[in-house]
């Protein structure tokens, strides 16, 4: 094996990894969305990683794509319609909302008082 | 209007500066009123890592690498910065969350991020 096929290599297992890890994040957090009550999430979560451990030692690289297509898919078909988004964040329930005043404004507290009573 | 004028200054209570105007970074029935100090995001960091079940507590500190000096793997990394994320309740990208592979990272990235709490 050549040195530009091995690092090429490389790169596409470290951009499997990544993918992998991205998928599992939110794979997590849909089943926090579809759990009713936490220690209903702990056995989801328990499951979901046994399904992602099951496939730990796949060692070929095109088997790897296509699992993890395979769950992509399986995550998108199973995806939460009304996910938990954190309530500043975009969609969320406090988004701009209540924003802080700009640097340099102030609020003069006189009370209705003008200057020249 | 001379008379009227005459019993007001009499009658007003001269304006005092509100005892709530001091701090700028105080708001009232604001969620986000402060920000959290280091420490306390350091104290906060390294009690959610050190409660992770396969961590060992007392190898845990400041700057230590999740899956070098922890033992742990990429999706036990996703798993605790998704714990990182409720203990402060921030909503971090995919992109940047796998990127987050330390507590020294973590401590950063929470430190400087304007919505933790």
């Amino acid at each position: 094996m050549s040195l530009t096929s091995s690092a090429a290599y490389l790169a596409r297992r470290a951009a499997q990894k990544e993918r992998v890890q991205i998928l599992y994040r939110r794979a997590l957090k849909d089943t926090l969305n579809w759990a009713v009550h936490r220690h209903l999430f702990y056995d989801d979560a328990s499951n979901l990683r046994d399904r992602f451990d099951q496939n730990k030692h796949v060692e070929d690289v095109d088997t790897i794509d296509r699992l993890i297509a395979d769950a992509e898919a399986s995550y998108n078909k199973w995806r939460h319609p009304d996910p938990y988004i954190v309530p500043w964040a975009p969609g969320g329930s406090k988004f701009n909302r209540n924003p802080t005043p700009p640097q340099g404004i102030e609020i003069v507290y006189d009370f209705g008082r003008e200057d020249n009573d | 209007m001379a008379l009227r004028a005459a019993v007001l200054r009499h009658l007003r209570v001269p304006i005092q500066t509100a005892p709530w105007r001091g701090g700028a970074s105080l708001r009232l029935m604001s969620s986000h009123d402060d920000h959290i100090t280091k420490d306390e995001v350091i104290d906060r960091v390294l009690s959610v890592v050190k409660d992770f079940p396969k961590v060992d507590p007392s190898k845990v500190s400041p700057d230590v690498h999740f899956q070098k000096d922890l033992g742990l793997d990429s999706l036990d990394n996703v798993e605790i910065v998704m714990a990182l994320e409720e203990e402060f309740k921030l909503e971090i990208p995919d992109k940047e969350a796998v990127k987050i592979d330390s507590t020294h990272l973590a401590i950063e990235y929470i430190s400087n991020h304007p919505m933790s709490s």
